[in-house]
């Protein structure tokens, strides 16, 4: 990372305050009307898509309800849950879009959610070691972590998390790899477990129980649709995560590095430990707006869709201070991620020696 | 907090596993809303019928609140709910309309006056519009008419009447057999509320004593003082219900405990404005955190998320930085100051983060 002295980093945080105050000072009633027509368009596409899904035994329409209640369960999940739950609509003093109430159309818990990523992860962005968000504890994204064989076949672990994305995020907060270690017991987990059921169930039995039984004669029809309105789901903000903090350009942080930060320091891994994707206005609402990732970790409780309008405020902080601002087109960004899962899969002295990952340096 | 419909069990189950929450029918609210306003279920819907000017600063708002209101008695209030770009706020209001009127026409007023400064009062007057929709709480207080029937005395400051037109509209209605006395005291006599009102009330119930007492018409103020309570007969078997400016309150409730009324017989309410005086600079007061009921008192800058725990308190909280929203809790009353922003809140009732929120005064944090 930049070496920065205090005088730079306070001058920093300075610069970023402006934009974040500028911001503030303007919510009002474009944001909250705003996210009351995503608010709408969810309900739309979930009504349509539970409506239409019984008659799925006409091939497009059933393409079309899948897509529906993927893109209703997509939109649900990225811009309003994960958005909602930072508390962008806090000021809005409306029950229905505060951050501590809400629960959210997935398998993990809004509690365990607002602890794991609103707090941790976004407390010790890329911090290895306290940012378990950092390859889920099951993908070595780093030379800070030593290979072990098992790494090597870490691609197929990470196509099994982006399939069940959904119950990978809901059991997070297990720690399960701490468990391994014989650090916790599982015995600690049972409160958070008695939840990730309770919750677990609950999407499990709306989805693929209350539903199809209540369509009985075209169940299957029912059940395939919704379970390919998860698997839809599931890949894609999967694939929208991993764009977010594990390119190649991303960067990582020592605990020693960050011990005492000031805000400024804060914002300086905030900013290179992120990266953002291009797209059209469609991708960015379905990705939650985490297509602009260097905003969202800057600033998470900004309403989302702000972040397009002060991006090139944001860059223009950077280029003073001469700092990366990582973007690219979602191909090129998605192709370094898959690239640097790759990479590290193998031990390091081979890694290295491999020209076709040399980009793949250690960070 | 606006009254939320308790569904049966059977629904909160199916809401629970079907929609994550406990009233499914809400779910469709954002569809709802956008049909019409009024089918709204995760909050009682009220909308405005008419607005009847009563003084240069006061209206009367005619409401229609849905049906499933559970309703009112005669001097209670209600939370409305209106929304000022984009964010919800929450004052309380007097009903002014008897109850009977609810029952037999399904509708309400409340008679508001401008708070000079005050954002929702001057909304309301300049900007709330017939057909537009309100968010609407239960009733609540206990300033109610004595059972059984008891001498009354009301003394009633500027738009403190309000509750009490409710009051004698309902006791009118319902012939309450004991002598009644009204002490209205207002500034001129072009800033009496509801004046006809009043005056009809009088002439039609031979129990009610109207006084209209005006302050500001001489050099120096008249205020209340014992000679207007020597004009109330068996003055000493009275109830007494007072409800206006706090100086007048405070006034009267002296008064009356020196001609020996008991504590117990003087029922106060009120809905002023904020004492001024406090400066924008001066931080710290007295925080109360309602559910572990612990008051204490703090000085210079400390933070909510610190009062508490030096109290002994273990809120949740996170990043202890204004990022997280983790230790994020419901602010019922007073005034905090947002230590990244440096503004000040309101003073209702919203949701706070701990952690960046100074008091300003008296504070109520649900915690």
């Amino acid at each position: 990372m930049k070496r920065m002295t205090e005088a730079q980093l306070s001058e920093l945080e300075q610069d970023f305050n402006a934009i974040r105050d500028q911001v503030v000072a303007d919510l009002g009633e474009r944001d909250a009307t705003y996210i009351r027509r995503i608010v709408r368009l969810h309900r739309t596409l979930e009504v349509a898509g539970r409506i239409t899904m019984p008659f799925g035994f006409i091939p497009p329409v059933f393409v079309g309800a899948t897509l529906a209640l993927g893109l209703s369960k997509i939109i649900e999940n990225m811009e309003i849950g994960h958005n909602v739950m930072h508390g962008q609509y806090d000021w809005m003093n409306d029950s229905s879009l505060h951050s501590q109430s809400y629960e959210w159309d997935t398998v993990c818990t809004g509690e365990s959610w607002r602890r794991t990523h609103n707090y941790e992860h976004h407390t010790y962005t890329n911090i290895i070691g306290k940012d378990r968000d950092y390859g889920y504890a099951l993908l070595r994204l780093d030379d800070d972590e030593q290979w072990r064989p098992r790494h090597s076949l870490q691609f197929i672990n990470y196509i099994l998390l982006s399939v069940f994305f959904q119950w990978g995020v809901g059991l997070h907060e297990l720690e399960s790899e701490r468990i391994r270690r014989g650090e916790i017991r599982v015995k600690d987990k049972l409160p958070f477990l008695k939840d990730f059921f309770r919750k677990g169930g609950r999407q499990a039995f709306k989805d693929y129980v209350f539903f199809p039984l209540v369509t009985l004669p075209v169940a299957p029809i029912v059940l395939a649709g919704n379970i390919g309105a998860n698997l839809i789901r599931n890949l894609w903000s999967s694939t929208v995560i991993f764009c977010g903090h594990f390119t190649q350009q991303a960067e990582t942080f020592t605990e020693a590095e960050c011990e005492g930060e000031s805000r400024g320091h804060w914002y300086l891994r905030q900013l290179t430990g992120s990266s953002n994707f291009t797209g059209g206005k469609w991708v960015h609402l379905l990705s939650g707006h985490l297509s602009f990732q260097v905003e969202h970790h800057l600033f998470p409780d900004l309403p989302a869709h702000r972040y397009p309008e002060i991006s090139e405020q944001v860059q223009a902080v950077c280029q003073k201070h001469g700092l990366p601002y990582n973007t690219g087109s979602f191909a090129r960004q998605y192709g370094s991620v898959l690239k640097r899962i790759a990479a590290f899969s193998l031990p390091d002295r081979i890694r290295t020696r491999l020209p076709a990952l040399s980009m793949a340096h250690a960070t | 907090m606006l009254a939320r419909e308790k569904p049966s069990k059977a629904l909160r189950w199916l809401g629970k596993q079907l929609f994550n929450r406990e009233n499914p029918a809400a779910f469709f609210d954002p569809l709802l809303e956008s049909l019409n306003p009024m089918w709204v279920r995760g909050y009682t819907p009220a909308r405005v019928e008419q607005v009847l000017k009563e003084t240069a600063e006061t209206k009367t708002f005619i409401l229609k609140p849905t049906q499933r209101w559970s309703g009112f008695e005669a001097g209670q209030h209600v939370n409305i709910c209106t929304e000022i770009d984009g964010r919800r706020h929450t004052r309380p209001f007097s009903l002014s309309s008897s109850p009977v009127l609810w029952q037999e026409q399904g509708v309400i007023t409340l008679t508001i006056k401008r708070l000079p400064g005050g954002l929702v009062t001057n909304w309301l007057h300049d900007r709330l519009e017939v057909g537009a929709v309100l968010g609407m709480s239960d009733a609540f207080g206990d300033f109610l008419i004595p059972e059984p029937a008891a001498p009354v005395l009301f003394i009633a400051g500027g738009s403190g009447i309000t509750p009490i037109l409710s009051q004698l509209e309902t006791m009118a209605t319902q012939d309450y057999r004991a002598p009644i006395t009204l002490l209205y005291f207002v500034r001129t006599h072009e800033d009496v509320i509801a004046g006809s009102q009043l005056n009809a009330l009088a002439a039609r119930y031979p129990a009610l004593t109207l006084n209209i007492v005006a302050t500001h018409l001489g050099a120096s103020p008249r205020y209340l003082s014992d000679k207007d309570l020597d004009t109330v007969p068996g003055l000493k078997a009275r109830k007494a219900f007072l409800c206006g400016p706090r100086g007048l309150m405070e006034l009267a409730e002296h008064l009356l405990r020196g001609r020996g009324i008991r504590q117990s017989d003087i029922h106060c309410t009120f809905f002023a404005a904020p004492s001024a005086g406090l400066s924008d600079q001066a931080v710290g007061g007295q925080v109360q955190f309602t559910e572990s009921s612990l008051e204490v008192g703090s000085q210079g800058d400390a933070n909510l998320l610190e009062i508490a725990e030096a109290a002994g308190l273990s809120p949740r909280y996170g990043c202890r930085m204004g990022i997280c929203h983790q230790c994020s809790c419901r602010k019922t009353s007073g005034t905090v100051i947002n230590r990244l922003t440096g503004q000040p809140s309101g003073r209702g009732e919203e949701m706070v983060q701990l952690c960046i929120s100074v008091p300003q005064g008296p504070v109520s944090i649900e915690a």
